[in-house]
């Protein structure tokens, strides 16, 4: 082999935010005609390095080099003039225009106001589309597109640009078996032109059958490689963890759920299902919930909590019929939800931890509509001190606290209110790993207080190692539910995306 | 607060400097003038501040400030239908919280948006004033409506140093500090503002919270527009026209944002003295100088500049406020990242520490997981602002 130097290469790499360092010295290496797997679990700082590499953030400490050279990006622009594009997991694509459009948006032209070479781009749309196999006329709106084509119109956009480097941020997360294998046989296409592909997944399978290399993060740490050869499931998952999963990151479960039953879901139809989901929860579980981005377990537990009320079927809690039509009826009846995107559904950002943990429940402790700031403040920091939520104090703004804080201050708010059933749709999602720990620990313990837990995860290891029970969605059905013992991520796996093998327990 | 504070300070300059250049901009006449200038601006650019802070917007108080007044003129003026004031003010006030009520449905139970259901109105309840006017101008000469704004209470020399505009707008001040600051309510409302899906999934009625501002907006709209009537003694469908613009400006001024979840009450209020001020001020300032004949003239600004000014302060006030923004957040993370390095190089000791006590781990292993990062009690991070 001829020494050239590498494609991409990425030394030192450091990134700090608000309370955390996102990034601590990461080096990556990226050849031509390569797929590098980046692997870590969720918060690792995959993400974060992928931007800093497309140009949508600056590190604060070290270089990139392309072919050698150091390259420095002020913006996304600067990465895509050096060949560099990234397909992010929510397609960055415009619905309303149609596919020749999105493919050269942003790269039109010299001057605004020339007008738009129509014919030109359709065009070289088509000859785009073929490349990556996509049979739909470059005039199509993109919004008729599933969500398999738009990816493709994705990689033709970033083929539009020639790109060298293409980032694939969890390409896969939302399609069908069938979209994925033709992502592959395009991924592996584009190798053999030369081009290098970070791709950065969560499927085991996928990486070990995709990748020439693997790079493995943890905690904003460069970890290890492993090539293809040697790599297996357990090498990688010990790198990505780095510790036995099993023994003390996952607090004891609490012995066993009661018989009791708390909730009680007969064929209750979620707005956009086509069937009715049934399960039952009893008091003191916790039940997780497995599935695919997309197959419904958060659109489940939003009509559970009222955001989205069901169009049919029976609900009892505790015995006593339950239907809330919003989030007030549900909260009344001491269903709460910690939602998956707790800056756009759970906090308020500019609020004081203290304003954000009485909101639900401030009038229920003021007097004639007078707020009781003593009590506010008493509630606040009995909760700061029982979740150790790192702050200054109550006074501070939510928005200045990492994402572990935030989340705690989000329970918090809840567990004021003594529930009766706690909705975490993704508890630990972009949280560093000291928190999640906690953050387990206090769902554990409230178990063991009699608090039923539906928990929503893509977590895996969280799946298995904090649920008594685990239910498995997909494409907006309940596939079964599986009791813990002997449960194996390979049975949850093949039910989540649509196999058989398991019945309904 | 801050802002709160810079509006002050610059108003506090603002009218020294005026009293420097011009002595009779504290005199008795222009002062209380001043004021009830200030007191009747004030009045529903408080109002307005509540729709403000949940986030939305009314243009339509300009024109419910002159349907109030063309209302209650044709009423209770003696040259139309002549009825008593006790009549008129309630019917007018009523179909101004009427109208409020309606937009504030619109927007929130049909999931309308703000800006254009209020801009119909705005120019919907104007062709209502033009209609009921009939195109022209309504007189309320002879109506005792006519001493309220010019009467006032201590009167000194024949001029009510208290103006009753005045006295309705403390009274407006107290109960919108009272709701916006001590209160559930006006907890919600900045909780709606600042994320209003948040505010939804933690069980706040938001629709009706909402829809309420609008009413308390076109309410407080209807007090001044009583205040206007008596003022300006004749309706026609002119007045109030961008009176929406003035409040939006006071409460921009005064620490509201657009986006919503800012802004007190008392930024408000600055924020309208400003306004009022500025403009009493472009006709009040002046420079005695001595030309190249010596003879003494008096240099004024051109009353021309008004807007120009206004615009002026406005956008500086706000590039300012921005620019300290950028600044702070700026220095807050650069804290924050040193705070956090100084937290993981505590830890890996730490970690490092009790590594080297059980000395398991081998040269090839990856390096120790921190498990659960020791927490310091909150509180003793000082380092940050």
């Amino acid at each position: 082999m001829e020494h050239k130097p590498p494609l991409l290469e990425m030394t030192g790499i450091t990134k700090r935010f608000p309370g955390v360092i996102a990034l601590r010295g990461v080096s990556l290496t990226l050849h031509q005609g390569e797929v590098l797997a980046l692997m870590g679990e969720n918060g690792a700082g995959k993400s974060t390095l992928m931007k800093i590499l497309g140009g949508a953030q600056s590190q604060d400490e070290g270089t990139i080099r392309i072919d050698g050279k150091p390259v420095v990006f002020e913006n996304v622009r600067a990465a895509k003039q050096h060949g560099i594009a990234l397909i992010h997991q929510e397609l960055m694509l415009a619905p309303n225009l149609d596919i020749a459009a999105n493919i050269f948006l942003g790269g039109e032209r010299k001057t605004l106001l020339a007008p738009l070479p129509r014919g030109e781009f359709n065009e070289r749309a088509r000859a785009l589309l073929a490349r990556v196999g996509l049979e739909r006329p470059p005039t199509t709106p993109v919004s008729e597109l599933t969500a398999g084509q738009m990816q493709m119109v994705e990689i033709a956009k970033a083929l539009a640009l020639d790109a060298r480097i293409i980032i694939m941020d969890e390409p896969t997360s939302s399609l069908t078996a069938g979209e994925s294998e033709h992502l592959f046989a395009i991924i592996r296409k584009l190798r053999e032109e030369g081009i290098g592909i970070v791709y950065i997944s969560h499927r085991m399978e996928e990486v070990l059958e995709l990748a020439d290399r693997i790079t493995v993060m943890r905690d904003g740490g460069y970890v290890g490689d492993l090539r293809r050869a040697e790599a297996t499931h357990d090498k990688i998952v010990q790198l990505m963890v780095g510790r036995d999963l099993s023994g003390a990151y996952f607090p004891e479960r609490p012995r066993s759920a009661t018989q009791e039953p708390m909730l009680v879901v007969e064929n209750v139809i979620v707005p956009g299902a086509a069937a009715g989901v049934s399960f039952m929860a009893y008091r003191g579980e916790i039940l997780g919930f497995a599935g695919l981005v997309g197959s419904g377990r958060t659109e489940l537990m939003q009509t559970l909590f009222g955001v989205t009320p069901a169009l049919g079927g029976t609900m009892l809690l505790e015995n006593q019929p339950y239907s809330p039509q919003n989030p007030r009826q549900a909260i009344a009846r001491g269903v709460y939800l910690a939602p998956e995107d707790r800056k756009r559904h759970g906090l308020v950002l500019p609020m004081t931890i203290a304003e954000n943990t009485s909101l639900p429940n401030i009038a229920s402790y003021a007097r004639f509509g007078w707020l009781d700031r003593a009590t506010e403040k008493r509630v606040a920091e009995a909760e700061i001190a029982r979740l150790r939520t790192k702050a200054f104090g109550i006074a501070q703004k939510v928005v200045n606290l990492s994402g572990g804080n935030q989340q705690k201050v989000v329970l918090g708010k809840w567990l004021a209110m003594n529930p009766r059933i706690l909705i975490l749709d993704e508890p630990t999602r972009g949280i560093d790993v000291g928190a999640k720990a906690e953050i387990y620990r206090h769902m554990a313990a409230l178990a063991a207080d009699g608090i039923t837990i539906l928990m929503v995860s893509s977590d895996m290891e969280e799946v298995l190692g904090m649920s008594h029970r685990v239910a498995v969605m997909h494409e907006k059905r309940l596939r079964g539910i599986l009791p813990i013992e002997g449960l194996t991520q390979q049975r949850i796996a093949t039910l989540m995306t649509g196999g058989k093998g398991a019945q309904a327990a | 607060m801050k802002r709160e504070t810079g509006m002050g300070v610059a108003l506090l300059a603002m009218c020294v400097a005026l009293y420097a250049s011009n002595p009779d901009f504290l005199g008795a006449s222009n002062s209380i003038n001043t004021f009830r200038q200030i007191s009747m601006l004030g009045i529903f650019a408080i109002g307005t501040g509540f729709v403000i802070i949940t986030g939305g917007i009314d243009l339509s108080i300009g024109s419910t400030i002159g349907l109030t007044g063309v209302i209650i003129a044709k009423l209770s003026s003696p040259s139309c239908l002549g009825l008593s004031l006790w009549v008129g003010i309630p019917v007018a006030l009523g179909i101004a919280l009427a109208l409020g009520g309606i937009q504030g449905l619109l927007i929130t139970h049909l999931g309308l948006q703000p800006f254009i259901v209020t801009l119909g109105g705005m120019l919907l309840i104007r062709g209502v004033s033009q209609t009921i006017a009939d195109g022209g101008t309504l007189s309320l000469s002879g109506s005792p409506l006519l001493d309220f704004a010019n009467g006032g209470y201590v009167q000194v020399h024949g001029a009510a140093l208290l103006p009753y505009p005045l006295v309705l707008f403390l009274f407006v001040i107290g109960i919108a500090t009272y709701v916006l600051h001590f209160t559930v309510y006006g907890r919600y409302v900045y909780a709606i503002g600042g994320n209003r899906d948040a505010a939804e999934y933690s069980g706040i009625n938001v629709r009706r919270v909402e829809a309420s501002t609008y009413l308390i907006s076109a309410g407080t709209a209807g007090i001044a527009g009583v205040c206007y009537a008596s003022y300006i003694g004749q309706m026609s469908q002119q007045v109030g026209i961008a009176y929406e613009l003035y409040a939006i400006a006071a409460a921009v001024l005064g620490g509201c944002s657009l986006r919503g979840g800012e802004g007190t009450v008392l930024g408000i209020v600055i924020g309208s003295a400003v306004m009022r001020v500025i403009d009493n001020g472009i006709n009040m300032f002046q420079l005695h100088y001595v030309d190249t004949d010596q003879v003494p003239r008096i240099w004024r600004l051109n009353p021309n500049w008004t807007y120009i000014i206004i615009g002026g302060v406005i956008l500086v006030a706000v590039i300012l406020d921005q620019t300290v923004h950028l600044v702070q957040a700026k220095r807050r993370i650069r804290a924050a990242g040193a705070l956090a390095e100084a937290q993981k190089a505590a830890q890996t000791a730490a970690a490092n520490d009790a590594a080297a006590k059980s000395g398991a781990n081998g040269p090839s292993a990856p390096p120790p997981p921190v498990v659960t990062p020791p927490h310091d009690p909150p509180g003793q991070q000082g380092d940050q602002p």
